[in-house]
């Protein structure tokens, strides 16, 4: 008879305060379900409060893996980004966030554990073991990320280049890498201000890329970082432009 | 005794002797242990790692016994309330070990269905906790099919049924003793002697242990350990019992010998079972909650099979556990 296989979760044996920082965190059953009720209630924020509008809603993913990128001006942006996603996915999609912002203080920690599933990257320190790890995980194939691969939130609302880091995830992988870009964030919520004011926010999901047939080593990871921002940035600019098929009667959700 | 007081009589806690006897020494024992520490520390010298396990392990215990010892005095409702914490514990530890946690769908099965037998307990609705083993375990063969995927459906399936049967049927067993008038003494003598049932197998094994018990099972149990644990714990079981069971059935010296042998043989038994399952799937510990015991079913293993051993045996010969308090008190009927 054939031994069984078991794959133990890819976290045990970690105690309570280090689970919360480990990338290779996963969600069991009291997790999963905080996630749910956490996210039906962005999701109801979103569109009271917000009034937010999405374009491109069947271009969101159905399935892991991927990567969702766009552009970060505010606190909302992972919010918006994870909030339209297929809620059986809900513990498997994971906001990659800053972890000097979101893990430093402990019940920060907990929060942005428990409530959102963000993995912590550290900015400071070089992040490249994790971002391996990252990537490794991703390969499994049972995950996805949210990624703003600027690095922070842009003090100016302007888009910034994108880090290679995104390149590091998926560069030589068939993993799509959806560009997404957030219209109103900034007005809504930028850095530095206590709350949120009630603008509308307009979420666009442009087409997803692959970036398989880049090199897993520097000059693909920044091709496929250029490549990303270029695409944001199209959709951004259909925004000025106002030429974005739909954009007179976008989806009210 | 009323419901009530059975339920939320914290004043009856120390009523009977065996529950003074058991929360008086094991009161002590915690606050001698540093001075027994300190001592072996300063005479024997053990190395570093040791004698910080040592100290971990202390702390443990500082937290285990009274999180164990607490609720059983208060009161029936969080004696069952505590079981099902434990069995929820138990169970989470297992699912992560094992990974099926990810089966979300059996998992909330093997859940709910540990609440549903706390419940019955809680109850005091024997037949409803009777029929709640085999048809729950029907509930999770077909929730095993409702996916169409008949890949890996004996493995989780039967992952689900060994971890219900195991931390919601066994362990329910304690809860069920809570609906005994004279539950806290029954319920204080198996943890005691379940747990000390380790430790003197630890310690006699420690000394003069040479055989192995189950060396690809365990390489720390010896066959001296295992048998100096058997006579020990059948000794306190059988002073203890004798208390705990006077003007019973149950207080013939040969039946409480018999209990004893029980006790520490099912005990050691569980601890070989879970050893077997952390062999199988290649670990060490079942979590990292309790510092120098690993997870809370490193430290309740020896529960498992026990508990439920004890509890026939006491409702067979008893007239019953429960015997003379109100039934379906919840429920009514």
């Amino acid at each position: 008879m054939r031994a069984w296989h078991y794959t133990p979760a890819a976290d045990f044996g970690l105690a309570p305060g280090e689970r919360v920082k480990c990338v290779r965190r996963e969600a069991g059953l009291v997790a999963s379900l905080l996630l749910r009720l956490f996210w039906a209630l962005v999701r109801l924020y979103l569109r009271v409060w917000h009034r937010i509008r999405v374009q491109g809603l069947e271009k969101l993913p159905r399935e892991t893996p991927f990567v969702l990128v766009a552009n970060h001006t505010s606190h909302l942006d992972a919010l918006v980004l994870g909030a339209f996603l297929p809620s059986r996915l809900r513990d498997r999609v994971y906001p990659i966030s800053a972890g000097d912002t979101f893990f430093a203080k402990r019940s920060v920690g907990w929060f942005a554990a428990l409530c959102l599933n963000a993995l912590p990257l550290w900015r400071r320190k070089t992040c490249a073991r994790a971002l391996s790890e990252l990537r490794e995980r991703l390969a499994a194939g049972r995950c996805g990320y949210i990624l703003f691969p600027e690095g922070t939130r842009a003090r100016d609302g302007a888009l910034a280049e994108f880090k290679p880091g995104l390149g590091m995830l998926v560069a030589g992988t068939s993993t799509p890498v959806i560009p997404c870009h957030i219209e109103g964030a900034y007005d809504a919520w930028p850095p530095g201000k206590q709350l949120p004011r009630p603008r509308r926010l307009t979420l666009r999901v442009g087409n997803a890329l692959a970036f398989n047939g880049l090199p897993d080593e520097r000059a693909g990871w920044e091709a496929a970082a250029v490549e990303a921002h270029h695409s944001v940035q199209k959709l951004a600019q259909r925004v000025t432009c106002g030429g974005f098929p739909g954009a007179r009667s976008p989806s009210r959700l | 005794m009323n419901t009530i007081e059975r339920l939320f009589g914290w004043r009856h806690a120390l009523d009977h002797p065996v529950s003074l006897g058991v929360t008086v020494s094991v009161g002590a024992l915690l606050l001698l242990a540093p001075l027994l520490i300190a001592l072996v520390n300063r005479l024997a010298r053990p190395e570093e790692r040791l004698r910080r396990e040592l100290w971990q392990r202390y702390a443990s215990w500082l937290l285990i016994a009274p999180a164990v010892m607490l609720p059983v005095l208060a009161g029936a409702a969080w004696t069952v309330l505590a079981v099902t914490a434990l069995s929820l514990a138990c169970y989470a530890e297992y699912a992560r070990a094992t990974g099926l946690f990810r089966e979300k769908l059996l998992s909330a099965l093997v859940v709910g269905g540990i609440l549903a037998l706390n419940f019955a307990a809680l109850d005091h609705w024997y037949a409803l906790f009777a029929a709640l083993v085999p048809l729950w375990a029907g509930l999770l063969v077909v929730a095993g099919i409702l996916r169409d995927r008949p890949q890996g459906y004996i493995q989780r399936v039967a992952l689900a049924l060994l971890g219900f049967m195991l931390f919601g049927a066994a362990l329910a067993h304690l809860s069920l003793f809570a609906n005994d008038a004279n539950y806290r003494p029954m319920l204080l003598m198996l943890l005691l002697c379940v747990q000390l049932n380790d430790v003197f197998a630890f310690c006699v094994g420690k000394t003069f242990g040479r055989r192995k018990l189950a060396p690809n099972t365990s390489p720390g149990k010896t066959l001296a350990g295992g048998l100096g644990a058997l006579l020990l714990t059948t000794l306190l079981a059988v002073a203890l019992g004798r208390l705990v069971f006077a003007g019973t059935a149950l207080e013939s010296w040969p039946l409480l010998v018999l209990m004893g042998v029980m006790i520490s043989v099912l005990g050691q038994l569980g601890d070989l079972t879970l050893s077997s399952i952390k062999r199988d799937l290649g670990i060490k510990d079942m979590g990292a909650l309790l510092p120098g015991h690993g997870g809370v079913l490193d430290r309740f293993n020896s529960v498992l099979l026990a508990a439920p051993a004890l509890f026939h045996l006491a409702h067979y010969l008893l007239p019953a556990v429960g015997h003379g308090q109100a039934a379906r008190i919840i429920t009514g009927g």
